[in-house]
């Protein structure tokens, strides 16, 4: 479905240039919840960018559903693929309401049913009409990530790129979302990308997982076998025993992996 | 060890004046500190990080403190003056926050940011204060601390500005530290290393912890005692060994949601709030 | 008492039936902030009350204010003539209050004029980035660079003397540093992630920055507006006062200071009442302008 060969992302020109992510090459297959963990400036989140059309330096070759996506992207990509991100205060404009938000799609690619698709999209994501006219301040955390699903999912997509969709949630909001997300890539057949730094979450829902540490593909590890904690390279294994929490003696034995 | 009581906290509350009513963001709040690591955890608005700010008096002043006891050696940080505060404020009790990005002075340089937190609370020449500095640097394992002593706090990475934290508030040498979500910003393994930096400050010097933080896995496993805080009160204290043994919906509920490495949680059940959980409790000891 | 707690109640509430009721929601609240600043609330006053003179000019006074009667010239304030008379005879209260219908008329065409320049230019350069920003910023600086006085002169010297003239050069005076307020706002909003997500929507930049940008500029652009309406007021009296704006009989507020110049000190009344009015209108804008940047300060929360 997806297709990745050998990414390559640099921020700024000539002797500025970072080169945030080298060598990345993965695939996902359709319907598939594929993991993308790291640790921050990995580049995790810089891939699911480019991904998405948010970047323009990269190199490589990015295929979806066949189509070899070149520098620009078209309008038919984006009903194809769109992006949850991870902040839910950002990434709703405190100005436009829940209808404005959720409008703004369906004006952008001309659909003339807009009533019924935002009503709709607010009941998939478990929200009542209620809803509709409020502004982002008046919505908790959790409700402003259901419209952000909402948000993405109106367009009736089948690529999901997850950008940490939970980490600035509540644990108990977090459940929801997760449960949320796993009934609509079911109900819909949807194929995830998701990137996050919470092993334990991407345990939960990936089937495969592609590591990452400072721009540089790691590892790519089965959901099997991040469960069972046998990983096969060294900084998997240390970020899998920094996730079960503290414990003085393992802490010593941490090590800078460049 | 025995331990002595630090801090004796008896119906702490705080209430906010909004325009949709009055809004009480700590009720009933009980709890005595001694020489050791208490975690405070709870979601958004639990009043976690109100109650940790009520006891250094920092509540925004649209905000209400009372309590029938809140006693620290002797003060009574309930009644006292601000100037008596201000002697407790950082020298006595230290506070540690969420974000070196915004709680470092952003035009100061690191080092003479470490410096000037001993200077304002002891009486030095600035030699002496940035002798002390250094030393700090060094304690808070930053290698090359002349180096980082120059740098500006956006020089600096996540871990280190944190590191840089703890060391200005430990160098005034305080009883008791109040930490906000200390670590909420890094990186797992940065996360466990700061914490590792603070378990031992802690236990050399015989300080006493609040550990104020969501995540209830972390807590649990750093700290020795546990208080669950929901709406504003706390419902459960735990020892942070007995965690599988809470009593109390909540806590039981959030430890259930919580996706688990092994992946044995299969779908994760959705917390039910019983609105019974915000009904005022009596929880004076 | 029924009817305002309902009406109360509507302002309040959470869930909203239509974009009417959030947005009458969000101009309550914020209408609130506005009213517990005793500051801002003297300014509004201010301008209120030059709104509700403006408005019932026709009601407050008896002629047009141009009417001479040159043997009651130059008397000092009295029962019959509340300011006094000027050097023609005319009644000063009377020329004030059809003379705040010039001010306002001044400052509405200015302000209709500079602010869509200024929030466009701002938010396409700042949005856009690259040649077109270097492009845009260097026109604005041409235009920063003249003293707003001296451009003004210059323009009207050219196009001949006349209010609508000196708006018109007070105005191209006065858009560049919107601009520039508009370019810095739109610089930080366009890394957002609502900017991300409307752009893997497929959303043009044109509707991006009319969208997304612009809304977040508006109240940056409101407050310098109004902190910037003291200036207005004084480049359109100056400009009157040189005899380049307002043309005689009609009785702009600057112009009746310049004719009225030689009788300070004898007959203080005739030029003094303006500048006094003139003096008013101004700090009401400015105080005006302090309040609503307390209310719609994005970082003290929404």
């Amino acid at each position: 479905m997806i297709r990745v060969e050998n990414l390559g992302i640099t921020f700024g020109r000539g002797s500025d240039a970072v080169h945030a992510v080298r060598g990345v090459s993965f695939e996902v297959g359709e319907g598939e919840n594929f993991g993308l963990v790291g640790e921050s400036g990995s580049g995790k989140s810089t891939v699911l960018r480019a991904i998405a059309g948010l970047n323009d330096n990269w190199s490589g070759r990015i295929v979806i559903d066949g189509v070899e996506l070149g520098a620009k992207r078209d309008r038919a990509f984006h009903k194809r693929l769109q992006m949850v991100f991870q902040d839910p205060y950002g990434s709703l404009h405190p100005r436009h309401t829940v209808n404005d938000i959720l409008k703004e799609p369906l004006s952008i690619h001309g659909f003339t049913d807009t009533e019924n698709r935002i009503l709709k999209a607010l009941s998939e994501v478990g929200l009542g009409p209620e809803f509709r006219f409020r502004f982002p301040h008046q919505l908790s955390g959790g409700q402003r990530q259901r419209i952000a699903i909402a948000r993405a999912l109106i367009l009736e997509p089948s690529v999901l790129l997850l950008d940490e969709p939970t980490s600035a949630l509540d644990v108990s909001v977090q459940a929801e979302i997760l449960n949320l997300l796993a009934r609509l890539r079911e109900e819909y057949g949807l194929t995830y990308i998701m990137v996050s730094h919470n092993l334990a979450v991407v345990a939960h829902v990936c089937q495969r997982i592609a590591v990452m540490n400072r721009g540089l593909f790691v590892e790519e590890i089965t959901q099997e076998q991040l469960r069972s904690q046998t990983p096969e390279q060294g900084y998997t294994r240390q970020l899998l025993t920094a996730s079960l929490g503290y414990d003085r003696a393992k802490i010593d034995e941490f090590v800078e992996f460049t | 060890m025995a331990t002595k009581t630090l801090l004796d906290i008896e119906n702490l509350n705080v209430s906010f004046d909004t325009p949709k009513g009055i809004v009480e963001a700590v009720r009933n709040v009980s709890f005595t500190l001694g020489q050791e690591r208490l975690g405070l955890v709870g979601e958004s608005g639990s009043g976690k990080s109100q109650t940790g700010r009520a006891i250094l008096r920092l509540t925004a002043s649209q905000g209400h403190i009372s309590a029938d006891k809140m006693d620290f050696d002797g003060i009574d940080l309930i009644n006292a003056d601000e100037k008596t505060l201000r002697g407790v404020r950082g020298s006595r009790i230290s506070m540690i926050m969420q974000d070196p990005r915004y709680s470092l002075n952003p035009i100061m340089t690191v080092g003479h940011q470490v410096a000037e937190a001993y200077l304002v609370h002891s009486k030095s020449s600035k030699r002496e204060a940035r002798e002390r500095a250094m030393e700090m640097l060094k304690t808070v394992h930053i290698r090359e601390p002349e180096k980082v002593y120059k740098l500006y706090p956006h020089e600096v990475s996540g871990g280190m500005g944190q590191r840089i934290m703890i060391a200005m508030m430990l160098i005034p040498d305080p009883d008791i530290i109040i930490a906000d979500e200390p670590t909420s910003a890094l990186d797992v393994t940065v996360q466990l290393q700061v914490l590792a930096l603070l378990d031992d400050m802690v236990r050399d010097r015989g300080m006493g912890l609040i550990f104020i933080s969501h995540d209830l896995s972390l807590v649990a496993s750093f700290c020795d005692r546990v208080l669950v805080m929901y709406g504003g009160q706390i419902v459960e204290t735990l020892d942070a060994k007995a965690l599988h043994e809470a009593k109390h919906p909540y806590t039981q509920g959030l430890l259930n949601c919580l996706p688990r490495l092994d992946g044995s949680h299969k779908i994760l059940p959705v917390l039910e709030r019983d609105p019974a959980w915000m009904i005022a409790q009596d929880t004076r000891p | 008492m029924t009817t305002s707690n309902t009406l109360r109640a509507w302002l309040l509430s959470d869930s909203p039936d239509s974009a009417f009721q959030a947005r009458c929601q969000r101009f309550y609240l914020g209408w609130r902030v506005f009213r517990s600043n005793p500051i801002a609330l003297a300014g509004f006053i201010i301008i209120a009350t030059l709104l509700t003179v403006a408005l019932l000019a026709p009601v407050l006074t008896t002629s047009d204010g141009t009417l001479q009667i040159l043997s009651d010239r130059l008397q000092p304030p009295s029962a019959s003539h509340w300011f006094g008379t000027d050097e023609l005879g005319r009644d000063i209260y009377e020329r004030i209050v059809w003379g705040s219908r010039v001010t306002l008329y001044i400052v509405s065409l200015v302000a209709v004029i500079v602010v869509p320049i200024g929030l466009f230019i701002g938010t396409v350069a700042g949005y856009v980035g690259g040649w077109v920003d270097n492009l845009l910023m260097r026109l604005t600086d041409i235009f920063l660079a003249f003293p707003r006085l001296i451009l003004a002169l210059a323009f009207v010297s050219a196009l001949g003397p006349g209010l609508e003239n000196a708006v018109l050069a007070i105005a191209l005076t006065t858009w560049s540093p919107f601009a520039r307020i508009a370019r810095a706002e739109a610089l930080t909003i366009r890394n957002s992630e609502h900017i991300m997500a409307a752009r893997v929507q497929g959303a043009s930049s044109m509707r991006i920055i009319i969208h997304h940008v612009t809304p977040l500029c508006l109240s940056s652009m409101i407050v310098r507006l109004t902190l910037d309406m003291a200036g207005i007021i004084l480049t359109a009296a100056g400009l009157g006062f040189l005899g380049l704006g307002a043309q005689p009989p009609l009785p702009e507020w600057g112009a009746m200071i310049s004719t009225g110049r030689n009788y300070l000190l004898d007959q203080w009344w005739v030029p003094t009442i303006p500048g006094i009015a003139i003096l008013v209108v101004s700090m009401g804008f400015n105080l005006l302008g302090d309040g609503l940047r307390d209310v719609l300060d994005p970082r003290s929360g929404d």
